[in-house]
């Protein structure tokens, strides 16, 4: 069973906050109880297949040269760097 | 002048000088000025498309080389990036964002001399079925203003079927260019995944989703794919497909050609009508030569919740970037220390994408992962295993698209799990990688419906053959809007 807590913790992990957490609780509860049909599946036995990329298919890892100045483009920024808020002491 | 032609019409139209390119764009702008108030599919306009139209036309006219699209006009879903344009996704959270760079897709439109009309409505992050999740509010259908236009290339599905543009990209993760393609009555292509490069499209589900074209005909899907195909350094997961011409051979036919009926497609919870013209679409393949039979995939009855539980995960992994800092809307800093300002503007995010946000916090995380996320990557691996099986045996598989009728906008509104189900004909293409077509086959009530065909990877250009073929079977009435 979802619980309160668990809509909390997990609203916390996501970083979004949510004011009514036992709104979720039932909202989540109903989907996870949909997903549960995965438990009749009969897959346990079965291997994951990966897409597998190899690293020397992979583009060039090299500085390109844009021409916009892209940090302007930020809400909050200084100089070259990023603003944000203060981390909490 | 006729805005209702279709796009290799167009360019013949304008190639041979019967109409300019510069009155057509300026016809369509009119157009969506006299239509979008009631439709919506628009949430931003393209000021510049006449002028470039006609710049066009000045090249035509100077005999310098000309792009195979002429001027045509083209709309984009608002998660595809436009250089120096907004690109919203459709999301409070992305309001005031304009991309620094074109989309590879873009580029390649470009470099066509195509002429980009507007950015298109979606679902939220491409999050939905309906087109009623955007943060701007819902698009309609064109046939029937109180139904829903599908989703989440809803925007798309409803420009080309109202005749506000010729064509549009949209993206395809779990159904969102072929189900609004079937709800709106237009033509929507999923490719193989890896036929279109992904970059620039602002990601949702990167292991399983793709751009793919909305076109009033399957000759203009196969000339689209043709623009915006092939292999990309920018993304590793495209493959090459050599250039191919898929619009050669496409009216070659299909007869000898093998399809598989499945099974679980036509069964629970499908419409009567929908059955109906799934039947009869059976028949005219039949009559054109292929062998029908039925076939079924175990995997297909959980491919809903695997493919919720994959997306889910994903999503929360790709939505993590939107602190509110490096993209986002205006909300000052002050006052705030560093992890409650990021959770204080995600607040901007919409009910489902919140909702999938939280879900994506659950299923596979440490306690969860192996009830969840695992199987579901388990369900996948066994879903493409059946179905490639199932291509050993036949060359095409068909279905419903959608397996119900458009709906009224709110009906399903409250109800995810119904509103999940819709899903159940198209994510198989998603979660195994195979191309996909949604065709307009029948009009039932006013409310269209739309035939799905699915072929092998890389067998796109036998896939547009077919579609192409049953498409010639029907004359649809056009939109009275």
């Amino acid at each position: 069973m979802v619980t309160k807590e668990e809509i909390e913790h997990v609203s916390k992990l996501m970083k979004i906050e949510i004011t009514d957490h036992k709104e979720y609780v039932d909202k989540v509860q109903k989907i996870l109880d949909y997903f549960d049909v995965l438990d009749s599946a009969g897959v346990e036995s079965e291997e994951i297949s990966m897409h597998e990329i190899s690293i020397i298919n992979l583009r060039e890892d090299k500085y390109i040269p844009f021409n916009d100045k892209l940090i302007e483009k930020l809400n909050h920024y200084k100089g070259t760097y990023v603003r944000a808020p203060k981390m909490s002491s | 002048m006729n805005l209702k032609i279709s796009a290799l019409d167009f360019i013949q139209e304008v190639k041979t000088g019967n109409i300019s390119a510069e009155d057509f764009v300026a016809k369509t702008m009119e157009r969506i000025k006299n239509v979008d108030d009631k439709l919506h599919a628009f949430l931003s306009i393209n000021e510049k498309a006449v002028d470039q139209a006609r710049e066009i036309d000045k090249k035509i006219k100077s005999g310098v080389d000309v792009g195979a699209c002429f001027g045509m006009p083209i709309s984009i879903k608002d998660n595809i990036c436009i250089k120096d344009s907004n690109t919203t996704c459709a999301s409070k959270m992305l309001e005031n964002f304009i991309a620094p760079y074109d989309a590879t897709v873009i580029t390649k439109l470009k470099n066509q001399d195509a002429v980009f009309v507007g950015k298109v409505n979606m679902d939220e992050f491409a999050m939905g079925l309906t087109t009623e999740f955007s943060a701007f509010g819902p698009s309609k259908n064109p046939w029937n203003l109180e139904c829903v236009p599908g989703g989440s290339s809803g925007g798309s599905a409803v420009s080309v079927s109202a005749f506000e543009c010729v064509a549009s990209l949209g993206s395809d993760t779990g159904g969102s260019v072929r189900n609004p393609a079937s709800f709106c009555s237009t033509v929507g292509y999923k490719p193989t995944y890896g036929l279109i490069s992904r970059y620039g499209l602002i990601s949702y589900a990167n292991s399983i989703e793709q751009i793919g074209p909305l076109t009033r005909t399957v000759k203009d899907a196969a000339f689209m794919l043709n623009l915006v195909s092939g292999i990309d350094p920018n993304d590793n997961t495209t493959i090459d497909n050599k250039n191919t011409n898929y619009l050669s051979g496409i009216e070659t036919g299909i007869e000898g050609k093998k399809i598989g009926i499945i099974k679980e497609m036509i069964g629970d919870g499908i419409d009567s009508s929908v059955l109906s013209a799934t039947k009869d679409a059976i028949s005219k393949l039949e009559s054109l030569g292929a062998i029908c039979e039925e076939i079924s995939l175990e995997m297909v009855k959980f491919s809903v919740a695997a493919y919720y539980t994959i997306t889910a995960t994903e999503a929360g992994s790709n939505l993590a970037r939107y602190d509110n800092l490096r993209y986002g809307y205006d909300f000052p800093l002050e006052g705030y220390e560093f992890n409650s300002y990021i959770s204080k503007a995600r607040r901007n995010f919409g009910p489902e994408v919140t909702r999938r946000m939280i879900l994506s916090g659950f299923v596979p995380s440490a306690g969860h992962a192996g009830k969840y996320f695992l199987k579901a990557l388990k369900v996948k691996s066994k879903l493409t295993k059946e179905i490639n099986n199932a291509f050993k045996q036949f060359d095409l598989l068909i279905s419903p698209t959608v397996p119900v009728l458009p709906f009224k906008i709110g009906e399903k509104i409250d109800d995810p799990i119904s509103l999940f189900l819709i899903d159940i004909n198209t994510v198989t293409a998603n979660l195994t990688g195979k191309p996909a077509i949604s065709i307009p086959y029948a009009i039932s009530n006013g409310l269209p419906i739309g035939i799905q065909l699915m072929a092998d990877s890389m067998n796109d250009q036998l896939l547009l053959r077919a579609a192409y073929a049953l498409e010639q079977t029907v004359k649809l009435p056009e939109v009275s809007i």
